[in-house]
């Protein structure tokens, strides 16, 4: 059985989610793959940042 | 792709003192029988060392150094060389020196199961299953992105929640008091105001949003300002008078040098400047006075005119250093004169009566310097002293010119400017809760959605293990009212095996199931777990695994083993001798090593088999001229031989409280098995007869070592005939094709080998 990774995960995921800014998964998918940064804060800021104005 | 073992080579490790190979071949199985302490776990140690980094009961003790062999050859290197079919070979040496990366392809594969850690999985509590299995699935990535987003959430819920509050407090601030405020209630408030102020009203609150309107708006109230920032800059400028220097040396000074002799030459500096240009311009009659024309000796007069205007000289340098200060003060008389008289128009311009500033004697000072005269000191000081008195009373005055109280309009302007400013932080925080909240709902969409997706991948897969689970449990304990075995979800992060119990749900089933049930249990996950989840490694190592089983569900498991898992390596080391013998025969094309004993000296000693194991092993003893040995194994080959076929064609054997019923006599078997013949095949009973009656004999005799103490020892011929006697009763329970038992399939009353070409009861060939 393969093993999904958790960019791989996410980014299934976000195909099936509707009405998401269209570049939500992209921008969230390379936060996935870095290391050593706190992650959680990083997606919150994206998350405000896709919201917009 | 899977990767087989092909080789594997121990140098000075564990129970090896030199050098160990074990042969694989080209990734076959094999089963590998030894007695306790022969050392066939060295293989497992090997294996475990090599694909782990670590044996983990020795890890867990902490030695980790026992790997290598104690009181071997001094300066052998302990060393474990691994052959596979694909890349994952190699060799380590001890000290291992290998980084956590080496095994990073395959650390979350399973390939070792041993009986003394047999029921680890199932012992687990559910969090701790939970995380074997979130390791095994390598879900720990997926499942720390989940604890990030999670964390995300919670944190724009914060957020939300403060901007939701802050807009609470403006929209009550607006509405005086309400929860609610509408725009257009905001705007009526700014059209009163504005209109009050005499100010266009703004269109919309967009429009108030904007900087520019309320400084127009401002602006054009500018002038009452301004009369209010005027009065201000008055009173401060009157606070800050001050009469100017007086530096009184000074003006004695002059007055001292103006009186002096030297100052009355001044007045006649220029006639005798005129003297001296005359003399030497030598336009006058030589030995005359060239002013007056007197007789006068030329150099005389010469040195007294040089004289004279060095003193004139003189004169002059000391008046001009003191005129320049003194004209300076004057100035600054002048200059206090006309900053007091511009104070007392704007103080009498606000209606205050201020009395007239004091004149300035700064003309007078500049007449007296300019006529070479005494500047009177005292007036100057009598000025400046008149001075502070009028500032004194203008600053007494000054305290009653305050700056005026608001008036109404500013009082307007300023409701319009905090109600502006309250409109803008208002409309600020209103579009920051909505960014927060669609902030939030993005969040909220992903978290949910990964989580959901979670939950149900995580439910599939357990379903696609529970599926195997349950396969695989019940191949070893078929018909019994155990039954729905499965792994399920408890509660978020818990996992539990799960049974059926004579129509009970039992999650745990330890309350339910038997030692050997577990065991079955442990082994079954074991085996669904690898045949899940492995992508590496397609090898399987079970090491002593069926100590808990009773004959049957060792045939089971054999059973198993040898036909559900025909596509992968297995490597089964068993102490169990009819356990080697049942896979042996199950599965014929599997390679066979027997332990047979070990030394500290030379470490272990193994036999490998060619063909069936017991008999194979009573041949080679016999050839080898060991004749004892080889009655010895000839007469276990056939107690195994009766105790399999009683046990497959389901013999009725008697049942003896409290003792070993895999371990019954010959003679028991034989009756068990006549029995059984004579229900289900009459004629080969009687075909067979001569040849029980004669090893009936030969297990009284031939095969018999007690009786060889006594009676002397069988010749190798008689122990060669009885062991061929063995050998056809084997051979008329294997298929000459296949090499199966001929109850491979089918049920004790009509079974068929393998290749279905032999059978019970045998076919009558008409």
């Amino acid at each position: 059985m393969h093993r999904p990774s958790a960019e791989q995960f996410l980014l299934t995921l976000l195909e099936t989610l509707e009405e998401l800014p269209p570049e939500l998964a992209q921008r969230l998918a390379g936060l996935v793959k870095k290391e050593h940064v706190d992650r959680a804060s990083a997606i919150r800021q994206l998350f405000e940042d896709v919201a917009g104005d | 792709m899977t990767e087989r073992l092909q080789r594997l080579v121990m140098h000075a490790f564990r129970g090896v003192p030199a050098e160990m190979t074990v042969d694989f071949g080209n990734g076959e199985s094999t089963v590998i029988f030894g007695e306790n302490g022969t050392g066939k776990s060295t293989i497992a140690d090997a294996l475990e060392w090599y694909f782990r980094g670590e044996i983990e009961l020795l890890s867990h003790e902490g030695r980790q150094h026992a790997v290598r062999y104690v009181g071997g050859e001094d300066g052998r290197a302990t060393s474990v060389e691994v052959m596979t079919s694909g890349t994952l070979g190699g060799k380590v040496v001890f000290p291992d020196e290998r980084t956590p990366d080496t095994f990073e392809a395959f650390r979350r594969e399973t390939f070792l199961l041993r009986g003394r850690t047999l029921a680890d999985f199932i012992n687990k509590t559910k969090n701790e299953k939970w995380k074997a299995l979130v390791e095994i699935l390598g879900l720990d990535a997926i499942e720390s992105l989940r604890e990030d987003l999670q964390r995300a959430r919670n944190d724009l819920r914060k957020a939300s929640k403060a901007a939701d509050e802050e807009v609470r407090v403006y929209r009550r601030a607006l509405s005086s008091g309400g929860d609610t405020v509408s725009e257009e209630t905001v705007l009526t408030s700014l059209r009163q105001i504005c209109e009050l102020l005499g100010v266009d009203p703004p269109q919309s609150l967009e429009q108030v949003a904007e900087p520019s309107w309320i400084t127009a708006a401002v602006g054009a109230s500018a002038n009452a300002s301004a009369s209010s920032t005027g009065r201000e800059n008055l009173v401060t400028e009157i606070e800050a008078l001050k009469p100017p220097d007086f530096d009184k040396k000074v003006f004695e000074a002059w007055n001292a040098l103006v009186v002096s002799d030297r100052a009355r030459l001044l007045p006649r500096a220029s006639l005798v400047r005129e003297g001296k240009r005359l003399i030497e311009a030598q336009s006058t009659e030589a030995g005359r006075c060239p002013l007056c024309g007197q007789k006068v000796d030329q150099k005389v007069l010469a040195r007294r005119i040089e004289s004279a205007l060095v003193e004139v000289m003189e004169a002059s340098r000391d008046l001009e250093r003191f005129r320049d200060p003194i004209l300076e003060q004057a100035d600054s008389l002048e200059g206090a004169y006309d900053l007091r008289e511009a104070i007392h128009e704007r103080v009498s311009g606000l209606g205050l009566e201020t009395p007239p500033v004091p004149a300035t004697p700064d003309t007078r000072i500049q007449d007296q310097v300019g006529a070479l005269a005494p500047v009177d000191v005292d007036a100057i000081a009598s000025y400046l002293s008149e001075l502070r008195r009028w500032d004194k009373t203008v600053s007494k005055l000054a305290r009653h010119i305050s700056t005026p109280g608001p008036s109404e309009r500013d009082n307007q302007l300023m409701m319009l400017a905090a109600l502006c400013q309250q409109i803008r932080a208002w409309q600020q925080a209103e579009k920051k809760s909505a960014r927060a909240e669609r902030a939030l709902t993005i969040a909220e969409t992903v978290f949910d959605g990964y989580q959901r997706k979670q939950k149900d991948d995580l439910g599939e897969l357990l379903e696609r293990i529970s599926g195997r689970v349950a396969q695989f449990y019940s191949t070893l304990h078929p018909g019994e009212a155990l039954d729905a075995v499965s792994i399920e979800p408890w509660t978020a992060k818990g996992i539990e095996l799960a049974i059926d119990f004579y129509g009970s749900r039992q999650r745990p089933p330890h309350g339910v199931l038997s030692e050997s049930h577990l065991n079955s249990l442990a082994i079954a996950v074991f085996l669904a777990m690898a045949a899940s989840f492995n992508e590496k490694l397609g090898f399987l190592i079970l090491d002593d695994v069926i100590n808990s089983f009773d004959v049957e569900h060792r045939g089971r498991l054999a059973e198993l083993l040898a036909d559900g898992f025909s596509d992968w390596q297995l490597i089964v080391l068993t102490h169990d001798q009819q356990f080697f013998e049942h896979l042996s025969r199950r599965a014929p094309s599997w390679r066979r090593i027997e332990f047979t004993s070990w030394s500290h000296a030379s470490g272990p000693r193994t036999t490998k088999y060619e063909t069936s194991g017991m008999l194979a092993a009573a041949r080679e003893r016999l050839q080898s001229g060991d004749v004892q040995g080889a009655a010895t194994k000839g007469r276990r080959a056939l107690e195994e031989l009766l105790q399999e076929v009683c046990e497959a064609l389901v013999a009725p054997l008697p049942f003896r409280r409290g003792q070993a019923n895999d371990r019954r006599e010959i003679g028991e078997l034989f009756i068990g098995l006549r029995r059984t013949l004579k229900e289900h095949a009459k004629s080969q009973l009687q075909s067979l007869e001569p040849v029980f009656k004669h090893l009936e004999a030969d297990v009284g005799a031939t095969l018999n070592v007690a009786a060889h103490a006594s009676r002397g020892r069988s010749g190798a011929s008689e122990v060669q005939a009885a062991l061929e006697r063995i050998e056809s009763l084997d051979a008329l329970w294997s298929c000459p094709d296949c090499r199966t038992r001929v109850w491979h399939k089918g049920t004790p009353e009509a079974a068929r080998c393998r290749c279905g070409k032999s059978a019970f009861p045998p076919v009558v060939v008409a």
